[in-house]
């Protein structure tokens, strides 16, 4: 076993975990983080996505070990005082969601995106959620969700 | 249950001495993202981990007139930002446009796509075509082979259990060369079940002639390989449609495809035909551009 060392969400924390553990599973079992979904466990379906020093990953195919001194970004550090912030209202304004399992991996992947690309076309959008599966709402709500909230930024 | 062990070598020399000592009990991890799989679908199970994260020499890409290096720990993303890799080798740049998704692609590496050598991969069609060799480096010293000799078959490479891969090379390619890269596969992130890459090297003299074409095809071979036999037939000589359709059914004869959910083996001969046709027809598109080694 090991000790990590783990920045999530701005906040310092440690963990014990197995030295080859994956990120997804000192979230969900370790850390209790239940907002990064478990989905099909091979880096397909991005239910896991969290950031990365900023950058979308799948945290199914990460070893926690490797995030040690990384900033790692999950779902639960979106809002603010219990506040969804923007991207978040905008995908309910728009029904970007429905059984919403995918919902926290496109949060993630999305604002992974926009902060890449504040101003992202529709393709580049598409291409920046290619990692990204949702069986529900035919995608439709959730580009018009990132679009809104594109058209926001300064 | 023995827990596996992850080591984080800091340095070139530990890692080697690390991979002479464990030998088949360790495997290396690049960016992860095909070796977790496998690990979780206990399809390996190697006693060792051996990181090469912190490794920063396996990052360095160098550029020099003989052609480009590329450190084998570049992650996918960056292959394909590389302005040096764009603007010389553009139809790597598309490959790797094409390597899973966004999330793979950012700490995906191109070293860790040739090591798991899957058939339907992206990268070894277009370093294929682009003759790129990879340089191995253990405790008994370094050597350098053609990509092709590496990839041995399916899922397997020709690496020694004490080397690494450190760089991949690709040699600069003559001035009026283009490449194009096509990929044909059920949706984006999926694997390829058929891609070509092609590698035109324009005639000085004669517009529409080809001194070479050069030809790497993914997903319709248990590894990538070169259709040397339809190659042959297109060199020194004029790219009509004629000449165009015949080297693609010889590229298709010299597939060896495998049936899988994906497509079934005919299907995947069929493509190579269709992809081949199109693929050369869209690098005669391009337009020749002037200026050394630009492709």
């Amino acid at each position: 076993m090991a000790r990590l060392k783990l920045r999530i969400n701005g906040d310092d924390t440690e963990v014990e975990a197995r030295e080859t553990a994956l990120l997804l599973d000192v979230l969900r079992e370790g850390l209790e983080m239940t907002g990064t979904k478990r989905g099909c466990e091979t880096s397909h379906c991005g239910a896991c996505t969290v950031l990365l020093d900023g950058i979308a990953v799948h945290s199914c195919v990460v070893l926690a070990a490797r995030c040690e001194g990384k900033e790692i970004t999950t779902v639960e550090g979106l809002s603010r005082d219990g506040e969804l912030n923007e991207l978040q209202r905008l995908f309910l304004k728009h029904g970007a969601l429905q059984c919403g399992y995918c919902t926290p991996g496109m949060l993630m992947a999305s604002t992974a995106l926009l902060r890449r690309n504040p101003r992202p076309t529709l393709e580049e959008i598409k291409v920046g959620l290619d990692g990204n599966l949702c069986r529900c709402t035919g995608y439709t709500g959730i580009f018009e969700a990132i679009q809104a909230c594109a058209a926001r930024a300064k | 249950m023995v827990e596996r062990k992850l080591l984080r070598p800091e340095s070139m020399e530990d890692a080697l001495g690390q991979r002479e000592h464990y030998q088949r009990d360790a495997l290396p991890i690049a960016g992860g993202q095909s070796l977790l799989v496998l690990l979780r679908n206990k399809l390996i199970d190697p006693k060792v981990l051996i990181d090469l994260e912190r490794l920063s020499e396996l990052r360095e890409v160098k550029q020099s007139k003989d052609g480009i290096s590329i450190g084998a720990m570049t992650t996918i993303h960056n292959l394909f930002s590389l302005p040096e890799v764009r603007t010389a080798f553009p139809v790597l740049s598309q490959a790797a446009s094409k390597v899973g998704s966004t999330a793979i692609r950012n700490l995906g590496t191109i070293g860790g796509n040739i090591c798991h050598n899957e058939p339907g991969a992206d990268l070894p069609p277009a370093l294929l075509a682009l003759n790129a060799l990879v340089e191995l480096r253990s405790r008994r010293g370094t050597r350098k082979i053609g990509l092709s000799e590496f990839l041995r078959g399916y899922f397997e490479t020709t690496i020694a259990p004490d080397e690494i891969l450190c760089s991949v090379e690709i040699p600069q390619l003559p001035a009026k060369a283009a490449g194009v890269y096509l990929k044909h596969a059920i949706s984006s992130e999926d694997l390829a079940i058929a891609s070509v890459a092609v590698v035109l090297i324009r005639d000085n003299q004669q517009a529409g002639k080809a001194q070479e074409v050069r030809i790497g095809l993914g997903g319709v071979a248990p590894v990538p390989f070169r259709p040397t036999k339809a190659e042959s037939t297109l060199r020194g000589t004029m790219l009509n449609q004629k000449a165009i359709r015949a080297a693609a059914e010889i590229a298709a004869s010299e597939a060896d495809p495998m049936t899988d959910p994906h497509g079934s083996a005919e299907y995947r001969r069929k493509m190579v035909k269709v992809l081949v046709r199109r693929a050369i027809a869209a690098v005669l598109e391009q337009p020749e551009r002037n200026g050394h080694g630009k492709a």
